[in-house]
């Protein structure tokens, strides 16, 4: 222990010693489940990056072929505009639509997931898992098995984001739902209203604001989604993308991710500006 | 009092009107436009139910060896790409945040950069890259590193913002320096949320690799995309359950970890 | 006695257009205690920001012992920052870390830019840091974060690291305002008999004219942006206090957050 250790310790008595014999300056173990865990996350990492086996100089060789490629992408090129802005609306419609269908869907199946509605819990936890599995599977993953149930076209889209977004809202929703306090519901039981009553009188009010942000949060989400559906082989914006950059039309491929990005970079703004002024 | 009460109602009366008249027109504008009719779907192609039912099943698995290969490939893609995002993010928001920012003139240029980047969904980072470099899972890997970057970049800038301005001025007035600010006050603060953010994107990149991998990333995602387009979809099921099997368990290990770790 | 401090003529205009200091001077001697009294938006806050540079003039001079902080920039500005300590309305501590680490970051700006990073405080420091936790009673407490005290002992803590910076002058940005009667004098005792002891000149902004009166050498009535008076305790008239705050005195709480004190 070295002597400033010693005279620090008969002023205050409290102090720790390390082994080292110096003055602790915090508590043994005060970071320790962080700093496991950070030592942890960097040998997974690093045994990750191993293991990808990735030829970086390859790469890092051709990293100038980027440069080049975004200024062949910006030289925007209005060719087959219609084209491209069809794609877009068909994009866009995609968005709106499955968002629309998921919520109301979301709306009915999250009141079947909720406890405080359906009084049997076997219904509400078989629900819930049902939604976790759902939402488990990457939304192109259901774009694509809709595309190999129904064929091309915006449907196999719709229903392919729609299935992620309705299990994506069920769960939400019945989270709001089993919020609203049970006495609220009693007391209108007693009143003798049925449940179709209760749920539209009480429940569904109580839990509109959070419906609300729970959608314009989707509305992204499902926006980005529907933005590449096509690099999967269903329409819109994303398969103009793809099949430009394919056939070389560089300038036509950089209008429309420039379209995607401005589009989404406004929703962003818009949210962000409703969340300001009324949360 | 209640004439002032009807006012308000009034107006959002207003407001909820104009919300479900510009919701009905979008609604009814998108159905004509794409000619979506789900009813017709469910009810009159019987196709639909046939697949469902009858190709999907029983899921089998062929190759399985090679299947789970590919599901540790996406994994290791998600984690890496995270972590190389994170350790990117965290450097640059140290220099987006306006609190803490050295050239305070740089945190816009940072914030701008990260907004657009993040803007551009992923897969479409992926087909520019793709066409720049080839195909292969390393540039996959590049791909999910740019728009993980971008969001992790946000995050953190929010996070710094919003705990440590109090904490930072304190450390300024004793004479510190820049990153003296950075190692003792902002990541003994922050840590806790940068670690949260860290695994939420761990949880996002394992979905966003196995797409990344159908478009020719590698992993399962291309595996799958090779069995659908090869009409073997008792085996796409199988993979299909798979991965949502992994997604699972990855989830219930990050909220194990956000338990136990973080609070 | 020495003059650590002297204000030349400095203006503070914010980019928004509000003057919030106009041709302010004064000089502050060692061992000063001096409380600036002013109704809010008057522009305490700022002219005591000013003074560490944490916000920039308009123009004018700052001295600190003989330096112009205003013409200072990184290294010689963090320099001189050692020199003046800060204690703020909200602490403004880290609260994950520990108490004495919180104490300890005081010394930053005397350690090598690595040492500091690392967190390695030579034994001195901490030996020095563990006497100032004696002195204000948080012995118990040392390894405890900052986060699980209550609002008198954090206020305790950010004390000591000012203390621990050696410095000249110590600014106290309203250091009672978020603190119930009791603990603030407790709080301005302990700032003015660390100030007393160590010859360490004290600039405080205050919103209670009575804990003014009590503690202050000298008193500095501030008014949109301009001094309107500068003198002893006993030089502040109830005409004066009306000039300041602009109002009558009917209208003031003058007295009774510490009668008993």
């Amino acid at each position: 222990m070295s002597e400033i250790a010693i005279i620090a310790q008969t002023i205050m008595p409290q102090i720790h010693i390390c082994k080292k014999g110096k003055i602790r300056t915090y508590k043994e173990g005060q970071n320790r489940a962080i700093n496991i865990f950070l030592i942890g996350t960097i040998v997974i990492s690093t045994f990750s990056l191993m293991m990808l086996d990735i030829d970086w100089m390859k790469i890092l060789s051709r990293t100038p072929n980027i440069g080049i490629t975004f200024y062949k992408l910006s030289q925007l090129s209005f060719k087959n505009f219609d084209y491209t802005i069809i794609s877009f609306l068909q994009t866009i419609s995609i968005t709106i639509l499955a968002t629309i269908y998921s919520v109301v869907i979301g709306i009915v199946l999250g009141a079947l997931a909720s406890e405080n509605i359906v009084k049997n819990r076997f219904v509400t936890i078989t629900m819930k898992s049902f939604f976790t599995f759902l939402r488990a599977v990457p939304t192109p993953v259901w774009v694509l098995l809709a595309l190999v149930c129904i064929g091309l076209g915006p449907s196999a889209g719709i229903i392919g984001l729609s299935v992620h977004a309705i299990a994506f809202f069920a769960k939400a929703f019945s989270q709001s739902f089993e919020c609203v306090p049970s006495e609220v519901i009693e007391a209108l039981e007693v009143t003798g209203a049925n449940k179709l009553q209760i749920f539209a009188a009480a429940i569904l009010p109580a839990a509109a604001s959070q419906i609300v942000a729970w959608t314009g949060l989707r509305f992204e989400i499902n926006f980005s989604e529907s933005a590449i559906l096509g690099m999967v082989g269903a329409g819109g914006i994303g398969f103009a993308i793809t099949t430009n950059i394919q056939g070389y039309n560089y300038g036509v491929a950089g209008l429309a991710i420039l379209m995607v990005f401005i589009f989404a970079y406004l929703i962003e703004l818009l949210f962000t500006t409703i969340k300001k002024k009324y949360i | 009092m209640k004439h002032k009460r009807s006012i308000i109602n009034k107006k959002e009366k207003k407001v909820y009107t104009y919300f479900l008249v510009v919701v009905a027109v979008l609604f009814i504008g998108s159905t004509i436009f794409s000619k979506y009719n789900p009813f017709e779907i469910l009810l009159e192609q019987g196709e639909f139910w046939r697949f469902l039912t009858v190709d999907f099943f029983p899921p089998t698995l062929q190759n399985s060896l090679n299947i789970f290969e590919s599901i540790l490939i996406t994994i290791e893609m998600a984690i890496g790409a995270t972590f190389i995002s994170g350790i990117l993010a965290l450097f640059f928001a140290m220099f987006g945040s306006e609190y803490i920012s050295p050239v305070p003139k740089l945190s816009k240029v940072i914030r701008a950069i990260a907004t657009f980047l993040r803007n551009i969904p992923a897969l479409v980072w992926a087909f520019i890259l793709f066409s720049a470099l080839g195909i292969g899972t390393g540039v996959g890997f590049v791909a999910l590193v740019i728009s993980t970057f971008a969001f992790m970049t946000r995050a953190f800038i929010e996070v710094i913002d919003d705990i440590s301005h109090d904490a930072i001025e304190g450390l300024s007035v004793v004479g510190s320096t820049f990153w003296q600010r950075v190692f003792q006050g902002v990541i003994p603060s922050c840590m806790q949320d940068f670690l949260a953010w860290f695994l939420y994107c761990i949880e996002v990149n394992i979905r966003a690799s196995t797409i990344v991998g159908m478009v020719g990333g590698g992993g399962v995602g291309l595996v799958l995309f090779s069995y659908l387009k090869s009409f073997k979809y008792q085996t796409a099921a199988g993979i299909i359950l798979i991965i949502a099997a992994t997604i699972i368990l990855v989830d219930l290990l990050t909220g194990y970890l956000r338990k136990k770790v973080l609070l | 006695m020495n003059t650590v401090l002297d204000i030349k003529n400095i203006t503070k205009k914010y980019s928004n257009g509000v003057q919030a200091l106009s041709d302010v001077s004064f000089c502050i001697n060692e061992g000063e205690f001096v409380v600036i009294i002013g109704p809010s938006g008057s522009g305490k806050s700022t002219l005591l920001r000013s003074i560490n540079k944490l916000i920039e003039i308009s123009s004018g001079n700052i001295y600190i012992d003989g330096e112009d902080i205003s013409k200072k920039r990184s290294k010689s500005l963090r320099l001189l920052r050692r020199k003046i300590g800060m204690i703020f309305q909200h602490y403004n501590l880290i609260y994950r870390l520990s108490v004495i680490q919180n104490v300890m970051y005081g010394r930053l700006g005397y350690m090598s830019n690595i040492k500091g990073v690392l967190g390695r405080y030579t034994e001195e420091d901490k030996l020095k840091a563990i006497e100032l936790l004696k002195e204000i009673d948080l012995g118990d407490y040392i390894y405890n974060r900052a986060a699980d005290l209550s609002g008198g002992q954090k206020q305790r803590v950010g004390i000591a690291r000012a203390i621990m910076q050696q410095p000249k002058i110590l600014l106290c940005d309203e250091p009672i305002a978020s603190l119930d009667p009791s603990t603030s004098k407790i709080i301005m005792d302990l700032i003015y008999n660390m100030a007393r002891s160590r010859n360490i000149a004290c600039i405080v902004n205050l919103h209670q004219i009575n804990v003014a009166l009590k503690y202050a050498t000298r008193i500095i009535g501030l008014s949109k942006g301009k001094i309107v008076f500068d003198g002893k305790p006993d030089q502040l008239d109830n005409a004066t206090i009306e000039k300041i705050y602009n109002t009558s005195m009917q209208n003031l709480i003058i007295s009774g957050e510490l009668n008993e004190a």
